[in-house]
């Protein structure tokens, strides 16, 4: 609590995150997850468009980014951020990218030659 | 004559008449007197009369003020626990932002914005204090933080946007002046209807016109709308009605001491009310220059990523670069920098360095290896001299 007369020490944003995204929460098809790569796409976004998603789009047109770092960056909860990049996406305004697969295990015996070749190098 | 001194009569009226006088003269006296007392009494009266009116006005203006600084200061409280409230629903939002959690979140939050929506309507009519120090925003973002207070405000469309922003003391009253019209707006029009904003910008500053589609206001409520909406007629704490109707008392008030005009005289073309915010030029302020990244955590890394990014897609840049307006009269943003994850080709050269700078450097490291020599002599299979 603070004391009266004094000013409050900060406040929270003026649009609420469900005002953003009109009530709705996580969409129901998840096609996004934390390392779903979005672009903007090619095709230029109207004019009349909402602050977040304009932001949204400038933010990611220089190249790929992963959705959580898009979150980051807007301040925004993730949930949100993904329902802004499917209204984007299925606009067209957007292209998303499967995140890059994770690398194969590497042989342990290629390890251990490598290890042995350097211990005989400089062991 | 000695016939008549020796009347007994006689001397009784030698001795009367004095007594006589004297009565007379007494009862002269006290008549003025009495006239007196009673003029006195009478404008006593009068002044009595009067006072009562005024000591009837003063009980029921000193009673208004009893209520207003009890209600102010309860509205305080309930303000600043709103407002705590809220910050920490943002913590938590951010936190499960991914879980399905986030859903019920965002609806404590809607009902946690009405409530201190409606703390602070009854704080305004108190005299008190809308309580949030806000940044300069755009009418469209303080229109929407208008709509995100009221129950039903899915059902708000904002049809326009605006490159006019609002001075940071009028932030907070215009969005509650709008959100209380907007109450108003959904709760006379049937649940399914929508209500339209629409901003516009004229000479003399910039109209929200908020249209519903309801059974609109028979004369009688228009006038009591527009007395309370006029500045004229302050209506306290007491004079709300039963039920007490919050609504247009709370727009009048916040109209009043920020200067804004509200009008809800007209018919909306749905057939309901529409209601006209016409906030003055002194109150508008340019768009602030948009914050590129919220976080905003090192400038100057974005300023140096830029290149790469703007090579790889050099036409989305040149476009996005180019400060101004877009065709639809809006300000265009400028990006700063983008944040790629791609690399650029020379990225991996280091940040140059003075001589004195790689000198001192050089130095430390010289210092630590030393340090570390003579520090353990001791250790294993190590003879340090």
């Amino acid at each position: 609590m603070t004391a009266p007369g004094e000013q409050e020490p900060q406040s929270a944003q003026l649009v609420r995150p469900y005002v953003i995204t009109n009530g709705r929460g996580l969409p129901e098809n998840d096609q996004f997850n934390l390392i779903t790569l979005v672009t903007a796409s090619e095709q230029r976004p109207p004019s009349q468009l909402d602050p977040e998603k304009r932001s949204l789009l400038e933010l990611c047109a220089g190249g790929y980014l992963s959705v959580a770092e898009i979150a980051g960056h807007m301040g925004l909860p993730i949930g949100i951020v993904k329902v802004l990049l499917s209204d984007l996406s299925s606009d067209g305004y957007l292209i998303t990218r499967a995140p890059a697969p994770p690398a194969q295990l590497v042989d342990v015996s290629l390890l251990q030659e490598v290890l042995d070749g350097l211990q005989a190098r400089f062991g | 004559m000695t016939q008549y001194l020796q009347d007994p009569a006689f001397w009784a009226l030698i001795a009367g008449t004095p007594l006589a006088a004297t009565a007379i003269v007494r009862g002269r006296k006290a008549r003025a007197n009495l006239r007196q007392e009673k003029a006195e009494l009478e404008k006593r009266a009068a002044d009595l009369d009067n006072n009562y009116a005024e000591a009837v006005q003063e009980a029921h203006n000193r009673a208004e003020e009893a209520t207003k600084s009890a209600l102010k200061s309860a509205m305080r409280t309930l303000q600043g626990l709103a407002n705590e409230q809220q910050l920490a629903i943002s913590k938590t939002q951010d936190k499960y932002g991914e879980h399905q959690l986030l859903q019920d979140l965002l609806e404590i939050d809607h009902m946690n914005s009405q409530f201190g929506r409606r703390a602070q309507s009854i704080a305004v009519l108190c005299d008190g204090w809308l309580g949030r120090q806000r940044a300069v925003a755009s009418v469209y973002d303080v229109v929407r933080s208008a709509k995100g207070r009221i129950r039903h405000y899915t059902r708000v469309e904002i049809r326009s946007q605006s490159n006019f922003a609002l001075v940071s003391r009028a932030v907070e009253p215009v969005a509650l002046a709008l959100a209380e019209l907007l109450d108003n707006a959904t709760s006379y029009s049937a649940p399914d209807s929508p209500i339209d904003i629409t901003i516009r910008t004229v000479p003399k500053g910039v109209c929200v016109i908020i249209d519903d589609a309801g059974v609109g206001m028979n004369e009688e409520e228009k006038n009591r709308a527009d007395k309370l909406l006029s500045a004229t007629h302050a209506t306290g704490v007491t004079g709300l009605g039963n039920p007490p109707q919050f609504g247009f008392a709370v727009i009048g008030v916040l109209a009043a001491r920020y200067g804004f005009t509200v009008s809800v005289d007209s018919a909306s073309p749905y057939g309901g009310v529409r209601a006209v915010v016409l906030l003055p030029e002194d109150l508008l302020t340019n768009m602030p220059e948009p914050e590129e990244q919220p976080t905003n955590h090192v400038p100057a890394e974005a300023e140096q990523s830029q290149p790469g990014g703007s090579a790889m897609t050099g036409a989305a840049v040149s476009g996005s670069t180019v400060s101004g307006a877009t065709a639809g009269g809006l300000p265009k943003r400028r990006r700063k920098g983008s944040i790629s994850i791609v690399p650029r080709a020379d990225s991996t050269s280091a940040p140059a360095r003075t001589s004195e700078e790689s000198a001192s450097i050089m130095g430390a490291f010289q210092r630590g290896t030393q340090s570390g020599r003579s520090a353990n002599p001791n250790r294993e299979g190590h003879d340090p001299q």
